[in-house]
């Protein structure tokens, strides 16, 4: 009998495939949405985040370049992150992840630890919230982030997640 | 609002009552101390608070190896340290910390300096930096509203860098809340006020906010209840041993409470004002706190029609009708501020405390998106919701 079940199997695969799309998905909208851009340039040049799963499981890290984008640096950051959101337990990433608890209130029920600068968590965490808001279809946005934005209408939302998935593939293109 | 998951802890031994001081010794013995420092401020020794304390201890045979009275307003790095070193020098074995938020916050910062060792309480700054137990530590609040006898956090000022340093872990808890009605007797009006509607927003709050479970529930309620049956009889008799300890219990009831449900944007308002305008933090939550619940009100429309009962009675909850009973804890809290402005002129708007100028709103809004209690307000926040609620709050 195998000793780990192909559940936990097809759960990790899940979260790091999400966790790479996440982490590109980050790189694309900083280089093409104007209110991340904003969002973006109050951190600190080289400032680096990282999501991750407790202890040893599935990461990813982005950094803030010079030029106000954010780059994705896969699952090896150069050097420990400046800020790190923390899942305790695989389970709980798949949660997020899979959209059955938005980020608020996988906070709320402690399933994350923040190491870092709090205010930086926040923005971090803003950031997300219009990311998802716009990638993913408005049902799973809904439960992704605590109030879908009321300012996004169906066009913008069609245009600007085509857009940021049309960066995500050139930027992919490009490093290949 | 979701309850499906939720963790609470809290592992203070509450000592609450009557002659409660008098169980200290007892308290400590048990724990195998014997050498306590008294950590205070001036304020409260010079109200002769500390002597209860020192009774309580001298007819009991114990002696307090010394008395640190020093502690200000903020706490910060250098006082610390310097209490550390007079700790170490006495050969002291336990912190009895006698005050409010500042002195508990200093005497948490000691106790983490002279147990893990090292002169810069810097090192430990942040969450879960603490491995284990540290020494013997008990708090007896002098305020009722801070409700930090039973968090597991303290702020203490870096003066040199300018910044708060955070500091988190289950470890900074006391071993024990002496809650003695003596202790608060001799509160000004206007301190019993700010700092009874500070608890009020506490257990307001943890009732509100997303991370809400029944047991911090339970505490809240409770805490509310206790609050809106005392406080103005306090206020008009400030003698009133029973009503003083009624607000100091709902004081840690409501701390348990938003320990472990934590606050939302009445919170965060209040972080922001007060660094902006220092404003005291119990009259900032008495500023903001009807005016967020009216932000809120669609998202939490449920808890506050349980709240009617805690806040007026079976009476006012039954003869109000059930689609009016949010609007109606919301009015509750505004007559309460309208009574403590009667007594002792605390400030209901940002203009009435006249030190708020219009211009500073702008940069109060946008602190308030970056202040860590935002997360679990029930309402994502923009820019222009926090700006509204200041708005409202403004005159």
């Amino acid at each position: 009998m195998a000793l780990i079940p192909s559940v936990s199997t097809a759960k990790r695969l899940y979260v790091e495939t999400m966790m790479n799309v996440i982490g590109r998905a980050l790189q694309a909208i900083s280089q093409v949405d104007v209110a991340i851009k904003k969002e973006v340039n109050v951190l600190p040049d080289d400032f680096s985040f990282q999501m991750k799963v407790m202890p040893n499981g599935p990461s990813f890290t982005v950094k803030k370049k010079p030029n106000g984008e954010l780059e994705f640096l896969g699952s090896n950051p150069e050097q420990t992150p400046d800020l790190s959101i923390a899942f305790k337990h695989l389970t709980h990433a798949f949660m997020v992840l899979s959209f059955q608890e938005s980020t608020s209130i996988a906070f709320a029920h402690d399933r994350m630890l923040v190491d870092g600068d709090i205010s930086y968590a926040l923005r971090v965490t803003r950031i997300l919230n219009r990311l998802e808001s716009f990638i993913l279809p408005k049902l799973l946005a809904e439960r992704a982030v605590k109030e879908y934005p009321s300012s996004i209408k169906l066009p913008e939302k069609l245009l600007h997640g085509a857009r940021i998935y049309f960066q995500m593939a050139s930027n992919l293109v490009t490093v290949n | 609002m979701s309850t499906d998951f939720y963790e609470f802890f809290c592992p203070v031994k509450v000592i609450a009552g009557n002659a409660a001081l008098e169980h200290i010794p007892f308290e400590l013995a048990s724990l195998g101390a014997s050498k306590p420092l008294i950590v205070t401020d001036k304020g409260v020794r010079g109200a002769g608070l500390v002597d209860y304390v020192l009774t309580a201890c001298d007819e009991s045979e114990l002696k307090v190896v010394d008395i640190f009275d020093d502690v200000p307003p903020d706490s910060s790095k250098e006082v610390v340290t310097q209490i550390a070193k007079l700790y170490r020098k006495k050969k002291c074995d336990s912190i009895i910390a006698i005050g409010g938020g500042s002195v508990i916050d200093t005497s948490k910062g000691v106790n983490i300096l002279v147990s893990e060792g090292g002169d810069d309480i810097g090192a430990y700054a942040g969450a879960g930096n603490l491995k284990r137990a540290l020494k013997p530590f008990f708090v007896v609040p002098t305020t009722a509203g801070t409700g930090s006898e039973v968090t597991a956090v303290a702020v203490i000022s870096d003066t040199e860098k300018g910044v708060k340093l955070p500091f988190a872990s289950p470890f900074l808890l006391p071993n024990a809340a002496v809650i003695d009605p003596r202790m608060t007797l001799t509160l000004p009006a206007h301190i019993t006020a700010m700092t009874a509607m500070d608890a009020m927003t506490h257990a307001v709050e943890a009732f509100t906010c997303l991370a809400k479970n029944p047991i911090s529930d339970a505490y809240a309620l409770a805490a509310v209840r206790k609050i809106s049956e005392n406080l103005l009889n306090v206020m008009d008799n400030p003698k009133d041993k029973a009503g003083r300890l009624e607000l100091a219990q709902a004081s840690t009831m409501a701390g348990i409470a938003f320990s472990n449900s934590m606050c939302g944007m009445v919170h965060s308002l209040g972080h922001s004002a007060g660094a902006t305008c220092h404003l005291p933090h119990g009259l900032c939550m008495n500023l903001f706190l009807p005016y967020v619940l009216e932000y809120n009100l669609d998202n939490i429309r449920p808890q506050l029609e349980e709240l009617l009962i805690a806040l007026g009675g079976a009476d006012i909850y039954a003869s109000t009708p059930a689609d009016k009973r949010a609007e109606k804890s919301i009015e509750l809290i505004k007559h309460m501020r309208d009574e403590l402005y009667k007594r002792c002129k605390l400030p209901r708007t940002l203009k009435e405390t006249g030190k708020v100028e219009k211009i500073q709103l702008s940069k109060i809004a946008d602190m308030t998106l970056d202040d860590g209690s935002i997360m679990f307000n029930p309402r994502e926040v923009k820019y222009e919701d926090a700006r509204a609620v200041l708005d409202a709050a403004w005159a």
